[in-house]
């Protein structure tokens, strides 16, 4: 008995997996952010608190305007007030989600921010974790290897 | 014996010491400019790092780099 409240104790600290390239994307997920399974997606995982989302930001919004890819952002904000301010002042072009529950950062579990996820046919098929210098150049390559 | 250990493991396991981690997105309190080195006024605190480094002949070792949101 005590054996077995020991081992309960020790694998309930192991967390879930977070998703990774190649994971197929939960369908309640897929059905929340409005997928389409044919089209390729970026999934711009950002927060107003983030020195690195702003520096990214008005790149990621002119690929998203030169329509190269469909990006997606979601909010992490505490406050919801606080990413609405933090998308009118940046004016973000893109549909961006507010996942103040954290459903969505909690399935996708990235290590930090801004975490870009490429989407195609519900798989996740590339991950850039954190900011990267001329990110609209690497996207726009980035898309092409993929299409 | 081996119940006395077994349960010594389980009073450490349930004294609180959590092995969860602070998650990036949770990261928001630490991200503001009052948690940094030095507070709202950094240059106060690179002023006295200024006046140590001159006295001590060292320097480095304060401080951390990034605005807490686990980017680079």
């Amino acid at each position: 008995m005590i054996k077995k409240t020991i081992y309960a104790l020790c694998f309930s600290t192991i967390s879930l997996m977070a998703l990774d390239t190649g994971d197929i994307i939960p369908q309640n997920i897929k059905t929340q952010l409005n997928l389409d399974s044919n089209k390729t997606y970026v999934i711009d995982f950002f927060a107003s608190w983030c020195k690195s989302c702003k520096k990214e930001l008005p790149l990621i919004s002119k690929v998203h305007i030169e329509q190269t890819v469909e990006v997606i952002g979601v909010n992490v904000d505490k406050k919801k007030e606080d990413g609405e301010a933090f998308v009118q002042k940046y004016n973000v072009p893109f549909r961006v989600i507010y996942d103040t529950n954290k459903e969505f950062i909690g399935v996708f579990d990235p290590i930090g921010f801004p975490a870009l996820y490429y989407v195609r046919n519900g798989k996740i098929v590339k991950i850039i974790m954190g900011a990267v210098d001329n990110i609209d150049e690497h996207i726009s390559k980035d898309i092409k290897e993929i299409k | 014996m081996m119940r006395l250990v077994l349960l010594f493991l389980l009073g450490v396991l349930l004294m609180g010491c959590s092995g969860k981690k602070v998650k990036p997105w949770e990261k928001e309190n630490l991200a503001q400019d009052i948690m940094q080195y030095g507070g709202l006024h950094p240059e106060v605190k690179k002023f006295e790092a200024h006046v140590y480094f001159s006295k001590e002949a060292s320097r480095g070792g304060s401080g951390v780099g990034g605005g807490g949101c686990g980017c680079n």
